[in-house]
């Protein structure tokens, strides 16, 4: 008997009992619909949590942070780390950067803004991704390029006895600057002490580019990227090393370069791991995005098959109702069984054709029940930021999902629904191929 | 065709300490050849349905052998007896054991779907079936709308769909009246002698028993010596 009658003749048997039928798949499809939904807050939550650590940082970015070279004794990474760090296989790019060790002010016209130094090495950093929204990188050593909320730090002198700021911080519209960036000379004025007596030198240099916006909203760069020639220059003014105003105590004035923000860019995610392993290996102290997915991977793995479990538990409440009906079936159709047999129907597909009709029945089930699980997840998605930004008078995080359902979570239900509508259906099944010919024909089963 | 040897068979009834065993077949040997018409006749109670049973494999044999078309069936298990029964034998019942959710046609049909034929062999062998036992312009009609005698016929057309070689019939005009019995007797003979099929039939009924080339007579579980004619 081919695949094809025997779905003939399924249907032909499911037509008999219609109500009992609807009654057994509309209990499969809730128990589908409730595992669906209920392990999607798991998948969506997962979703909107890599997402948000996704935004804030690059996943095939690696921070090493130092060195330890022995019990508690940590350096700083120096150019031949650096070069070290070239050489591993996997490794796209190099940042190092250098952070001024004060906070020169800036002054362009009659606008002043106090923002943080750091030189860059440019060609590494736009192997990395570094991006401009405006003008183009430094070419010579006085350009500079600054951060895409410089202009924000920008204010004129108050009057006396006004505040230049609102409440919120921001500058006010009229002490605020509103003109253009990029061509303009800006002076960098840095200090160091002398005798106690402190003595400014001013340094003039042109901003050649704007960098990109972050994507998120509330992060502000006002950085100024200096060259590693003007940064030199501060360090010869000082004479301390990273441009102190004042000799720090412990500090040796020749222990080299030290970049204290340094970063490893790997070719894909896939090559991470084996930077991360082999930087490790070498004593460096590293940070990867990768290693902290890892363990929100694993606490959602953990929720996921929590809450798969408990959904499946409904299903197995379902599964009585296909096992009740697939029982009642075979009483019922205990005459035309014996009558099967008697004519030389194999019990193997008497019990092929009762599996799968309750396979049938977890198939329909479980179609249904989809269909409205992504009902419920779309209409749970489009609700939640409405009653949330209602009961905290907030809005919400933005690309906040509460339930998400990929396609692995439908395959896995689907599985999971016709595994356990199989099993129910599996003695019912296994009954009707001990039905007895002769008691069957006499109508006796 | 069928060769049955010192067949034997009784039924256990009650529970462990309160069992009884009645015998039903006591060391009953025979033979039918191929392209004889057999039957078997009895007063109820004799064995004569259980004999039957036997050898169409509902029922397994306490002690002895049944030979049909040279394979040992009594050796068989289920799925092979199914298997067995499917390629050699056809069945005629008193109650014609029509399934009532299937129309003349899907009845007549289901052997060949069991078979695992094509839609399109199964619908010229079913067609060229229903024709043969006259009721083709019946085959939509399920069989609550046929008459005793038509659903018989059904029975017969299901038993002849897989050309078997032996067609086994238990008291197969028992529901029938007299007239539709004559019909049915006639049709019987008819394809004995043009397709060469070989009938046992079961019957207690004397014009029934009076078709067969030999009548074997079962008294209380064994084969009454010198009966056979």
């Amino acid at each position: 008997m081919n695949l094809k009658d025997q779905f003939r003749f399924v249907r032909q048997n499911m037509k008999k009992n219609k109500t009992r039928l609807f009654m057994t798949i509309l209990a499969t499809a809730i128990g589908c619909t409730f595992l669906i939904v209920l392990a999607s807050v798991g998948f969506g939550l997962h979703k909107s949590i890599i997402q948000d650590v996704m935004e804030d940082s690059l996943v095939t970015e690696i921070q090493v942070h130092g060195k330890e070279a022995g019990e508690g004794n940590f350096q700083g990474i120096k150019d031949e780390d650096i070069q070290h760090f070239r050489e591993i296989t996997g490794v796209k790019a190099v940042t190092r950067r250098q952070s001024l060790q004060q906070s020169p002010i800036f002054k362009t016209e009659d606008y002043t803004a106090q923002s943080e130094a750091v030189s860059a090495y440019f060609p590494e950093e736009v192997k990395a991704g570094f991006e401009l929204s405006e003008g183009r990188l430094p070419e010579k050593e006085n350009e500079v390029v600054v951060g895409s909320s410089f202009a924000d730090g920008l204010s004129l002198e108050p009057k006396e006895g006004e505040n230049a700021f609102n409440e919120d911080g921001s500058i006010k519209e009229e002490y605020a600057y509103k003109g253009e960036l990029v061509g303009k000379t800006i002076e960098m004025e840095v200090i160091k002490m002398e005798d106690g007596k402190e003595i400014k030198k001013s340094i003039p240099l042109t901003i050649t580019g704007v960098t990109k916006k972050p994507s998120k909203e509330w992060m502000q760069i006002r950085t100024v990227f200096i060259s590693e020639d003007i940064f030199k220059e501060v360090e010869a003014f000082t004479g301390t090393p990273g441009g102190s105003p004042e000799q720090v105590e412990g500090a040796s004035g020749d222990t080299g370069r030290i970049y204290d923000r340094v970063s490893l860019y790997a070719k894909d995610v896939e090559a991470v791991t084996g930077i991360n392993d082999q930087l490790k290996d070498g004593n460096y102290m590293v940070y990867s995005i990768v290693n902290e997915m890892k363990q929100i991977n694993m606490v959602f793995t953990i929720l996921k098959i929590g809450l798969l479990f408990i959904g499946t538990i409904a299903l197995i409440i379902a599964s009585i109702g296909i096992y009740n009906t697939m029982t009642m079936a075979v009483t019922e159709r205990a005459p035309d069984i014996g009558i099967m047999k008697a004519i030389g129907a194999h019990p193997k597909t008497i019990k092929r054709i009762f599996v799968l009709e309750s396979s049938y029945i977890g198939l329909l089930g479980a179609l249904f029940g989809t269909i409205v699980a992504y009902g419920i997840s779309y209409a749970v998605n489009l609700a939640l930021p409405l009653v949330l930004e209602r009961v905290f008078e907030e809005a919400p995080p933005e690309g906040l999902m509460l339930s998400y359902i990929p396609w692995s979570l439908t395959l896995i239900s689907v599985a999971i629904c016709l595994t356990v509508t199989i099993f129910s259906g599996w003695r019912p099944a296994k009954r009707a191929t001990q039905v007895d010919v002769l008691k069957a024909m006499r109508r006796e089963v | 065709m069928i060769e049955v040897r010192e067949l034997s068979h009784a039924f256990e009834i009650g529970k462990k300490e309160k069992k009884t065993v009645i015998p039903v077949l006591v060391d009953v040997s025979f033979s039918v050849e191929k392209g004889e018409i057999v039957t078997i006749v009895g007063r109820s109670g004799s064995g004569k349905s259980t004999l039957l049973n036997i050898i169409s494999g509902f029922i397994k044999p306490k002690h002895g052998e049944v030979w049909i078309h040279g394979e040992k069936v009594s050796d068989y298990n289920e799925g092979k007896f199914a298997d067995f029964r499917l390629a050699y034998l056809g069945f005629i019942f008193q109650s014609f054991q029509l399934i009532p959710s299937m129309t003349a046609y899907q009845n007549v049909e289901l052997p060949l779907i069991l078979k695992g034929m094509t839609e399109k062999e199964r619908q010229q062998k079913t067609e060229e079936t229903l024709k043969r036992v006259g009721l083709i312009e019946y085959k939509d009609h399920y069989p609550s709308e046929l008459s005793g005698g038509q659903q018989q016929r059904v029975s017969i057309a299901r038993a002849l769909v897989v050309n078997p070689p032996l067609i086994l019939a238990d008291e197969p005009t028992g529901s029938l009246d007299s007239e539709t019995e004559n019909e049915l007797l006639q049709f019987i003979q008819e394809l004995n002698r043009d397709l060469g099929i070989t009938f046992l039939i079961i019957t207690h009924d004397e014009k029934v028993a009076a078709i067969g080339h030999k009548t074997i007579e079962i008294t209380d579980g064994r084969v009454m010596e010198g009966v056979l004619a």
